[in-house]
């Protein structure tokens, strides 16, 4: 009891601060925060894939990217589409992608599958450049963000504050629902096979419909998160499919650790704040950032959020609720 | 056990986000944010577009400023890369209350910073992105070129073209809008100018391409007399640097041979003499006022305002004009005083069109020659001077709807 009430108090703390956001921040500081939520989306969706399923993609901002343009097509020859409409035509457009492309790779494993989603990244990649007439080429597309319609309201989210809002309401909602995939059977059954798949195939589960199921909802996500990027900037650009954005997430991803469902959201805050504050004073913050990733892959290959944890059981001991003694790696994720 | 780590969590995401610092914009200073591409292939190119702005700000600032106020030229690295620029952009927007932006190499950048403008109602101004668009179907009331543009350029190269009496034309260019704009505005007027001229191959590359090799082939396949080539930067250097010892022997009529990095970069002069080009600055200008201007310059400097930092000086110094005239940084007020206005500058005399907020100036066609007073190595001679009714594309023909 008292846990729940603890987690209950910390989820009511954390929606509080996050509503007194735009009394508190800056317009400039909103604007990165709500950045910070769309790509935490984006990074819990690829650590969904890469530690929770043991996959690693190169290819996840294809879907990124596709929502995104989706989205901004939408926006661009439907103008009477409310924004909801938008986000939907987005993330059908994932879901149909990941369906289809986690149907070709879904018997591949390891490099075989990092290679071919590396390669429909390229692809992706090439259509957005080339389709010039669709895609705007290297142009992108430029968007305005229509009205949120409710059906009984309509609401201007023209505004920061109101966008930030929704993304707050809808991404934030989204990142919840992922934490619960990952505490439900399906979520258990994702991390048992990336353990041992042998076994539970001899348990007789069909382990590549699991990860087909998986690769489309990982791309699902991904796509709501393009939807969002795309809103946000009013723009989007064959950039957002392309290999840099996978890269970006990759290295938010390992910046915060893919053995706790939150690490990737502490990439997410420290990638893109160090960003912003590295831009400012070098040209050459990319190569810092490289320094950063290579740093933590060599030493700290656990990420930020496995500092945390080893500071948190210096500071608090090893037990854990039940008085038994555990190891973090193999305590799996929060 | 898991709620004391959402505790640390919340804690830690709490501290993180109020510890954003709230920055106030001073108020003392006119601020313009330079987006250039200040890393990766064209950073020479950034570099040498924000230098001759920064000039024009300190030749601003010695003349007591603008409005009384001291003008401050914020770089920003778009990395030629129009998500990037948007981004930095934006948070001088939110963070510091700019209301001016000058720059975007690369019309994509240029396009980006001129919808983000548009959003924001703030000003951008460009002599850096050229594609026609940007003030024809795509204008906008809150973008201004002092610069050329692709239409103009290429009308003007065109005429030379004709002039010669070339009849077999091959072309390659950039695969972006600015290098795509530029073709069809050259075979636009070739078209009108010489129906019987005939282009032999037509070839787009990407920008920032390494390797010419494929597309110098074809080109020597296709036997033509002269090559037109409205490539910039390195991809005209490695163009030039490929292409040559490959065969391709024909005269080059650019838009940009005045650079000197690139002929510099060549290291062969016999690689450029006799190639011409078509710009809208030149160094050897002969006016009075350029000659003065180039010689403040370097004794400022101790190097040349060539190209980029001449055109990049004279656009900024249109700016100012425009600020001045309407006496405040009021957005509206200044898109109102610039359109109309006159600069009389180094390279003759400019005016902002309403209609489209084109500027209309004299282009300078030059041809590269060895022996000049400038570098030891080949460099462009002054050939004449084309006015800008010959290369004007009439208000009505140009796409734009000006929104008021």
């Amino acid at each position: 009891m008292k846990k729940q009430g603890n987690i209950f108090i910390c989820m009511s703390g954390l929606i509080l601060a996050g509503a007194l956001m735009p009394v508190i921040l800056s317009q400039y500081h909103l604007y990165i925060l709500t950045e910070i939520i769309i790509f935490s989306l984006f990074a819990v969706s690829y650590n969904l894939l890469l530690g929770y399923a043991g996959l690693l993609s190169f290819g996840h901002a294809l879907f990124f990217g596709l929502s995104g343009f989706a989205t901004a097509l939408a926006i661009i020859h439907f103008p009477g589409l409310t924004l909801l409409s938008t986000v939907l035509i987005g993330l059908a457009a994932s879901i149909i992608a990941g369906f289809v492309i986690g149907a070709l790779l879904l018997r591949h494993k390891g490099s075989y599958f990092a290679l071919l989603t590396l390669a429909f990244s390229a692809l992706f990649y090439a259509v957005a450049v080339k389709w010039y007439s669709v895609t705007g080429g290297d142009n992108g597309l430029n968007i305005v963000r229509p009205d949120l319609n409710l059906g009984f309201a309509s609401i201007s989210v023209s505004g920061l504050a109101h966008f930030y809002y929704l993304t707050l309401i809808v991404v934030g909602a989204t990142i919840i629902f992922c934490w619960y995939f990952t505490q439900t059977a399906m979520g258990k059954t994702v991390l048992l096979m990336r353990d041992n798949e042998k076994r539970m195939q001899f348990l007789g589960y069909n382990t590549n419909f699991a990860r087909l199921i998986l690769f489309t909802f990982t791309g699902a996500l991904a796509g709501l998160a393009g939807s969002f990027y795309a809103l946000h900037f009013e723009f989007v650009s064959h950039m957002a499919v392309s290999i840099n954005m996978t890269t970006v997430v990759l290295l938010m991803t390992f910046v915060g650790g893919t053995k706790k469902f939150w690490g990737p959201i502490l990439g997410v805050f420290v990638y893109i704040i160090f960003q912003n504050y590295l831009s400012d004073l070098t040209d050459r913050w990319a190569l810092i950032m490289g320094f950063i990733f290579v740093f933590m892959v060599l030493f700290v290959p656990g990420g930020l959020s496995e500092v945390i944890v080893k500071i948190q059981q210096r500071l608090f001991g090893k037990r854990n609720d039940n008085g038994v003694k555990y190891i973090a790696s193999e305590e799996g994720n929060l | 056990m898991k709620a004391r780590f959402l505790g640390s969590l919340c804690s830690i995401i709490i501290v993180l986000t109020l510890a954003f610092p709230v920055c106030a914009s001073a108020e003392d200073t006119i601020k313009i944010g330079a987006v250039q591409a200040l890393s990766g292939t064209f950073k020479d190119i950034g570099e040498r577009y924000l230098d001759g702005c920064v000039y024009a700000a300190q030749v601003i600032n010695e003349q007591g400023g603008l409005l009384g106020k001291k003008v401050e030229v914020i770089p920003v690295d778009t990395e030629f890369n129009p998500d990037v620029a948007t981004r930095k952009a934006t948070k001088l927007i939110l963070r510091d209350g700019v209301k001016f932006f000058y720059g975007g190499t690369g019309s994509t950048v240029g396009m980006a910073m001129k919808e983000l403008a548009t959003k924001h109602n703030l000003i951008f101004f460009t002599c850096d992105a050229d594609s026609a668009s940007m003030t024809g179907k795509d204008c906008s009331r809150n973008f201004f070129r002092p610069g050329g543009c692709t239409d103009n350029r290429s009308f003007a190269v065109a005429q030379q073209t004709v002039k010669q009496g070339y009849k077999k034309i091959a072309i390659i260019a950039q695969d972006y809008s600015m290098g795509r704009e530029a073709v069809d505005g050259f075979k636009r007027k070739m078209a009108e100018l010489d129906p019987e001229a005939k282009i032999v191959v037509e070839l787009y590359h990407p920008a920032g391409n390494k390797d010419y090799a494929p597309y110098v082939s074809r080109i020597i396949a296709a036997n033509p007399e002269v090559i037109f080539t409205p490539n910039w930067g390195n991809d005209l250097t490695l163009l030039l640097k490929q292409g040559r010892p490959m065969g391709m022997n024909q005269k080059i009529l650019a838009y940009y041979i005045n650079d000197e990095v690139s002929i510099a970069a060549l290291a062969n002069d016999d690689l450029m003499i006799g190639n011409t080009g078509t710009e809208i600055y030149n160094l050897d200008i002969p006016t009075e006022k350029n000659k003065e201007f180039v010689a403040k310059f370097y004794k400022d400097r101790g190097y040349y305002p060539t190209w980029l930092r001449g055109k990049s000086y004279m656009a900024t110094m249109f700016w100012a004009e425009a600020v001045k005239k309407a006496g405040t940084t009021d957005v509206d007020a200044v898109i109102k005083a610039w359109e109309g206005l006159t600069y009389d500058g180094p390279a003759g005399l400019w005016t902002m069109r309403a209609c489209d907020h084109q500027a209309q100036m004299p282009y300078w066609h030059s041809e590269v020659v060895k022996e000049n007073k400038f570098f030891k190595h080949a460099f462009i001679k002054h050939v004449d001077m084309i006015p800008p009714e010959d290369v004007e594309v009439p208000c009505k023909e140009t796409g734009c709807n000006m929104p008021k």
